[in-house]
């Protein structure tokens, strides 16, 4: 779940100076998800992303986290500008590489209208280009993303292990406590990655684990939401877990969730009294300024009772500033005791604008 | 001892002595100089000034584009060459730019004052390509970072020109049709009238939709520039071409090189009127001083450390004028911008005031030249002192005369060099044999001034005369050195007035001829900012209705690229009848086009520029086509340095796709009252295009456009001033300067019995007959060098020709007036020569 | 006057040695064979009608005129093999002048004026003019302008002017023609007594027979030359 995708689609919506009576299609419940057609775009709803991440180790055993992310956003502007320039939809794509030895995260990004077969997000089956970045599935339902700047760059083939897990009721996902804040929501867990990383000129193969996530909905968040919380775990014997907070302006939790998914394929999903995250310890930016709770210990509340679950990241530094264009977040790879994934935190560094 | 070139103390006290005897002279003579460094110095400043702030609206234009694709035509080029350029190996960014012109409000006149003139560029642009190519250009909207998709942002000179206010409405018309919306923000950095907007929203609401004016790509790095040029240039359509930032600005540069470079030649010639100032008073001096340099010449001083004297003299007079100059020149050059904009008039560089910026290397050199011009007018004088015989100056004092024979021959020579130098072609575009031609003229006729004032006087010799004339006239022609000066003065400044005069007055006259003979109509009607759409034919017909109208004419033009380096040509479409075009008046000879080529009337810039000589065929790029076209005629055109082309109005829609006019030219039926139709034109336009029209008679554009030619020209009747007086200058120069030698004579005719009042006449009369022969001269060679002006430096400079006409009530009246300012001149410097006392001359006779 | 004229010393260089000078202007011939020698403290007069020559005379001794034939040598330094900058810097070393106008630069000082010869020679001299000035009577008025003098004053600042670079020969034409009798007779003792006391050689070109008298020797210039004058 990327909810600040949101914000970028306020930034562009508020930007309008009159705003055009745009009908973005509501996320309701009992709509089944239909696949592939659900792989690919859905260009009514105003916002969408694919976004993949995971762990990846060098031949060397050198331990790496990486990140793409493809977003669709229809701003409601231009709808009715028969120019081909029309900007009925923007691409943009972050990627990054979290690598130990450099401690702070690497990254690009790309962000442009989609036309002209520059920038692309087709419907029927996931096919997203922008420039030089993609991210594709194929026809024998891998998934291949080719990404990077002159800093780095990736190259990789991501293969489902396990069937796609629908999120929510029927990948109907709520979001706070009124039914209209909600997502159509599914996640591929537990990747098989392979594929190769280039840093600083010298291009090495690497192998690992990832996850994708899939999202497309067309409401606000709740007027009162400063930020939330995410993290997605590929446990080591095959489970998946999804756990989110929204926080309000005390700090606390406005609405979380979540899911677990054994390794037998048991699902469970998670109501917000399921869910805990206690902050723990803080790292401060020296750029930014903001405090990032980069360790927390998530208390979930599984079949077998509460786990207490202490998360540690690869490195603290993995802090993603694309102000002012974009907004300001931490996304990094982090392990809990029995499986390794990815945290996201935002609204820590400046107030969610809306 | 090693003996100095020049013994300091003796050289020292005899320049010093004498400043102070003759303060007033040097003075003239400092000041000459500065005049002419300040004014060189100040076009200088002012032209740099100029181009810098123009060459940087160029790049924060194009900011880091390392090129760009153009259209040829403001219909542009189609969008989808945008995807293929942007997937060109070695282009990191490709941004498409639509640019339309367009006007807001009613818009001004030229010429009318203000700078609300209603005109300015909109361009359309992606934010998320243009933000890596040319940042300058992405609005920021105040209160909010991030580039936003939508709303206009405005230039400082945008917002002048339509006097609208951030967050304000603001009515845009371009391409026939009209936009409200409102002012989002501003644009920081842009010199121009522009003003930024989504490129959707460009090509949707200015009617662009699938085209685009231009491509502003950016290399990648490590890309090899000449590579990546060549695989575009395989892409492009006939109607797009590659222009790189340099070469932009040298389009920007040539459009206004020879405006510039004729005022710096304009300075020069102060400078050079300061430097034969400078001469007379440094000849005078050494002549007065004769006695004195025949005394240090007895005494001990060598030839050549005497004529090292004066020139020292001259280069100290020298250094003293440049550094006054060059203070003088930068606040002349500051109140210049202040008041008449960057362009000195000249309407090249619309917009952004320019900042005043002085090089040390500037200074120096203009200071050279001001020392450098005062050294070589002291050359000839402190030869002169040198070879002058000391025995015979010391025994006849100041007023000995060689009474050698003037030679003419160097002065012919130099004359003969001027007229071979007047037939070479242009060196760089520009007419530098030309000015060499007039600055050898110019010195051969003064040259030969000596020779030929006796040639002139001669026949008056035998002449019986008023006893004080006839006293003149001996005087005159026996003496002719002191004369020669004073005659060498004013033949300099006359001929220089006159060359300018005619040559103002001969092309007032042509454009005034021209104005007359394309302008026959008695309506004209002027659609603004249309190049892409304006009259259509439903339009037409009905303004052809309009009650009153007898015959009614349609005309468009459009700006084509034909040369990367080259200002844009304009094609129009006109019409034309069995022998051409009806309305342009035609030059030289005519081809017969062969039957099925299309016909083209060229101006004479074209024939200048691209060589399209009647016979021979050109290519356009029309309708996304190369086009090829016969050259049938040429016709003479003032109001485009550039190049005009025109063109049957049948194969102008035909060809380019467009049956749309801007222009119309009405001959109202007998009877009826113009002003009425005029109205009655405006009330039926379109309204989308009613705030773009101008509508005019004949007599208030001539009015507008001979407004226009003088102010261009105000520059040169200022310095037509400047010389005038220096040449006078010089007349009382020449006879203040012996008034102590002749005081003696003076007493001497007293004595005889001549009164003072013969006296006097005999003074006027000496003043009358150099202002005589030198305006008869001056005026000559001023005729003569105006022909140069005319046939040479006109055509070579800005590429049209003109038809001599002389202003004969102007010279006529400037020659009686020299000739009585001289003599005027002649009798007030020379008065105090009378009231001295005879007896005291003995003493002061050293 | 100061006193008794110096011996003259036949071994000595003659001061200035003129051997068969010709010199003809357009028209007609001023002299030929023309020879005199004159010795350092010897003051000469030279007397004779209007346009014969005298001027010119000088003026070839003087290096300012060339003769068509005929030796010069000044103390020693015969002017045929020098150029014009040679003759000029004998000029400057070697010749004082006196003229009847005077010729006193107007708008320098008297000590400067005086100083000239040695300023033209690239050195101060001020202070040898100074020295000078005192000695014709004119001592503490260095600073005054020429036009508060008199006649008799200025062609005293003239004659300290001709001595001070120490020539050795003296060339006067009419020194006295502009002045009247009493200021004449003083100051031709001055130029007299100044030349002998420096040992130069003068050659004095003079109408007044008073002032002759008061020569060593006095010559009229003829057709033929130079010739003792009668009386």
């Amino acid at each position: 779940m990327r909810r600040w995708l949101a914000l970028l689609a306020l930034l562009l919506a508020a930007a309008a100076p009159a705003p055009a009576p745009v009908a973005w299609p509501a996320v309701r419940p009992g709509v089944p998800l239909v696949f592939p057609r659900d792989h690919g775009a859905h260009p009514d709803f105003r916002a969408e992303w694919w976004y993949a991440t995971g762990w990846l180790k060098t031949a060397a055993g050198q331990d790496l986290g990486f990140q793409v992310t493809f977003f669709r956003v229809r701003p409601g502007l231009g709808e009715d500008n028969p120019s081909a320039f029309a900007p009925r939809q923007i691409l943009f794509a972050h990627a990054a590489l979290s690598d130990p030895a450099t401690g702070r995260l690497r990254h690009g990004q790309r962000i442009a209208r989609a036309g002209f077969g520059l920038a692309s997000a087709t419907t029927g089956d996931a096919a997203l280009v922008i420039d030089d970045w993609r991210l594709q599935r194929r026809g024998d339902g891998s998934w291949t993303t080719h990404a990077g700047t002159g800093d780095f760059g990736l190259d990789l083939v991501m293969t489902p292990r396990q069937p796609l897990l629908v999120q929510g009721e029927g990948g109907y996902s709520r979001k706070g406590p009124d039914p209209a804040s909600a997502s159509h929501y599914y996640s591929i867990p537990q990747l098989a990655v392979r594929g190769h990383v280039t840093r600083n000129g010298r291009r090495e193969a690497v192998a690992g684990t990832a996850w994708l996530d899939r999202e497309w909905s067309s409401a606000l968040l709740d007027a009162r939401a400063t930020g939330w919380d995410w993290l997605g775990l590929n446990m080591d014997d095959g489970g998946a877990l999804t756990i989110f907070q929204v926080r309000d302006k005390t700090g606390g939790a406005q609405w979380a969730g979540g899911s677990y998914r054994s390794a037998a394929g048991v699902r469970t999903v998670l109501a917000p009294a399921d869910v805990r995250f206690l902050p723990g310890t803080r790292w401060r930016s020296p750029r930014s300024g903001a405090a990032w709770p980069v360790a927390p210990v998530v208390m979930v509340r599984l079949p077998g009772g509460w786990r207490r679950l202490p998360v540690t990241p690869l490195f603290p530094d993995q802090e993603l500033d694309s102000r002012p264009a974009g907004p300001l977040y931490w996304e990094g790879a982090v392990r809990v005791p029995g499986g390794r994934g990815y945290l996201e935190l935002t609204g820590y560094g400046e107030r969610l604008r809306m | 001892m090693a003996e100095p070139l020049l013994p300091a103390r003796p050289a020292l006290w005899l320049v010093l002595g004498e400043w102070r005897a003759q303060p007033l002279r040097v003075a003239a003579a400092v000041f000459a100089i500065a005049v002419g460094v300040a004014l060189g110095f100040a076009v200088h400043l002012v032209n740099q000034a100029a181009l810098a702030s123009f060459a940087g609206a160029v790049h924060s234009v194009a900011g880091s584009a390392d090129l760009q694709i153009e259209a040829r035509t403001p219909q542009g080029f189609a969008e989808s060459l945008y995807p293929r350029i942007a997937h060109v190996p070695g282009v990191a960014v490709a941004s498409p730019v639509v640019e339309v012109a367009a006007t807001s409000g009613q818009i001004r006149r030229p010429g009318s004052g203000g700078t609300a003139s209603g005109r300015l560029t909109l361009i359309g642009l992606d934010p998320f390509r243009a933000v890596a190519v040319t940042p300058a250009l992405v609005g920021v909207r105040p209160g909010r970072d991030g580039a936003a998709i939508d709303g206009v942002y405005f230039s400082a000179a945008a917002l002048a020109a339509t006097g609208a206010r951030v967050g304000g409405p603001v009515t845009l018309a371009a391409g026939g049709r009209v936009w409200e919306t409102r002012v989002a923000g501003r644009l920081a950095g842009v010199g121009r009238a522009v003003a930024v907007t989504d490129i959707a929203t460009a090509q949707w609401r200015l009617g662009q939709l699938g085209r685009l004016q231009r491509l502003d790509v950016r290399l990648a790095q490590g890309a090899d520039p000449a590579e990546v040029t060549a695989r575009l240039r395989a892409l492009l359509p006939d109607d797009a071409d590659i222009a790189t930032p340099a070469g932009e600005e040298a389009r920007s540069d040539s459009l206004s090189r020879a405006y510039r470079v004729n005022l710096g030649m304009l300075a020069m010639v102060a400078l050079l009127t300061g430097g034969f100032l400078v001469f007379s008073v440094q000849s005078l001096a050494v002549a007065r001083r004769r006695p004195q340099f025949a005394l240090l010449r007895v005494l001990g001083l060598r030839q050549g450390a005497l004529a090292r004297l004066v020139v020292g003299e001259g280069l100290a007079l020298g250094i003293a004028g440049s550094i006054l100059g060059l203070g003088f020149g930068y606040g002349l050059a500051a109140a210049a911008i202040d008041l008449v904009g960057g362009d000195l008039g000249g309407g090249y560089f619309g917009g952004a005031r320019p900042v005043l910026a002085v090089t040390p290397g500037a200074g120096l050199a203009f200071a050279g030249l001001g020392i450098g011009v005062a050294v070589i007018a002291s050359l000839l004088p402190g030869r002169e002192a040198a070879r002058a015989r000391p025995a015979v100056a010391l025994k006849s004092g100041a007023d000995g005369d060689a009474g050698a024979r003037p030679r003419a021959w160097p002065g012919l020579a130099l004359l003969a060099a001027g007229g071979l130098a007047a037939l070479a072609p242009p060196i760089a575009g520009l007419p530098i044999a030309g000015y060499a031609a007039m600055a050898l003229l110019l010195a051969g006729g003064v040259a030969v001034m000596p020779a030929l004032a006796r040639v002139l006087l001669a026949p008056w010799q035998a002449m019986r005369a008023p006893v004080p004339v006839e006293l003149a006239l001996r005087r005159l022609w026996g003496a002719p050195r002191g004369a020669a000066v004073a005659l060498c003065g004013i033949v300099a400044s006359t001929s220089l007035m006159v060359a300018m005069a005619v040559m103002v007055a001969s092309f007032r006259g042509s454009v005034d001829d021209w104005l007359g003979q394309v302008l026959p109509s008695d309506v004209y009607l002027h659609l603004e900012g249309v190049e892409t759409a304006g009259l259509d034919p439903a339009a037409q017909a009905r303004l052809a209705a309009t009650p009153g109208v007898a015959r009614i004419r349609f005309q468009r033009s459009i700006a084509i690229r034909l040369a990367a380096d080259r200002p844009d040509v304009q094609l129009s479409a006109q019409p034309v009848g069995a022998t051409g075009p009806v309305q342009l008046p035609r030059v030289g000879a005519s081809a017969t086009p062969p039957p099925g080529e299309v016909p083209v009337w060229v101006s004479e810039a074209m024939v200048w520029l691209y060589d399209a000589r009647p016979g021979t065929r050109l290519t356009l790029p029309l309708g996304g086509r190369k086009v090829p076209v016969f050259v049938a005629g040429v016709w003479r055109d003032y109001a485009r340095q550039f190049g005009a082309i025109a063109m049957a109005d049948e194969d102008f829609t035909r060809l380019t796709g467009d049956a749309t006019r801007s222009d119309a030219a009405v001959d109202v039926a007998p009877g009826a009252d113009p002003r009425r139709i005029a109205a009655a034109l405006t009330a039926r336009l379109p309204p989308a295009l009613a705030g773009q029209a101008l509508v005019a008679r004949p007599a208030e554009m001539r009015a507008v456009a001979l407004q226009l030619f003088d102010r261009s020209f105000a520059i040169t009747y200022a310095l037509e001033i400047v010389s005038i007086l220096i040449g006078l200058v010089g007349v009382a120069a020449t006879f203040s300067g012996q008034t102590l030698a002749r005081a003696r004579e003076f007493g001497m005719l007293r004595h005889i019995g001549v009164t003072r009042g013969q006296v006097l006449a005999m003074l006027a009369s000496e003043g009358a007959l150099l202002g005589l022969v030198g305006g008869i001269a001056g005026i000559s060679l001023g005729l003569v060098m105006a022909q140069v002006l005319i046939h040479v430096v006109n055509p070579q400079s800005f590429h049209w020709t003109m038809d001599v006409s002389l202003p004969w009530g102007l010279l006529a009246g400037l020659f009686a007036a020299l000739v009585v300012a001289a003599a005027g001149t002649a009798v007030i410097a020379g008065r105090r020569a009378l009231s001295a006392d005879a007896v005291r001359a003995v003493r002061d006779d050293w | 006057m100061t006193g008794a004229r110096p011996a003259s010393n036949p071994a000595a260089v003659p001061a200035l040695e003129i051997a068969d000078l010709a010199k003809s202007v357009p028209g007609r011939q001023l002299f030929a064979g023309l020879t005199l020698a004159v010795q350092p403290g010897e003051v000469v007069a030279i007397m004779g009608e209007s346009g014969v020559g005298k001027s010119t005379l000088l003026n070839i001794v003087a290096g300012l005129d060339t003769p068509d034939a005929g030796r010069i040598r000044i103390g020693g330094s015969d002017l045929a093999g020098l150029d014009d900058d040679g003759r000029t810097r004998l000029r400057r070393r070697a010749i004082g002048f006196v003229f009847q106008a005077f010729h006193i630069l107007p708008h320098l000082s008297l000590v400067r004026n005086v100083a000239l010869p040695l300023a033209l020679g690239g050195g101060d001299g001020q202070a040898e003019a100074a020295a000078m000035l005192a000695r014709v009577g004119l001592g503490g008025r260095e600073a005054a302008r020429p036009a508060e003098l008199s006649g008799g004053e200025l062609q005293r600042v003239a004659i300290a002017r001709a001595l001070v670079h120490r020539p050795s020969l003296i060339l006067a034409d009419e020194p006295t023609g502009n002045l009247d009798h009493e200021t004449a007779d003083r100051i031709l003792a001055l130029l007299i007594g100044e030349s002998r006391d420096h040992g130069a050689a003068a050659i004095i070109v003079t109408h007044s027979e008073r002032a002759a008298a008061q020569c060593d020797r006095v010559l009229r210039l003829g057709a033929g030359g130079l010739a003792p004058a009668n009386g």
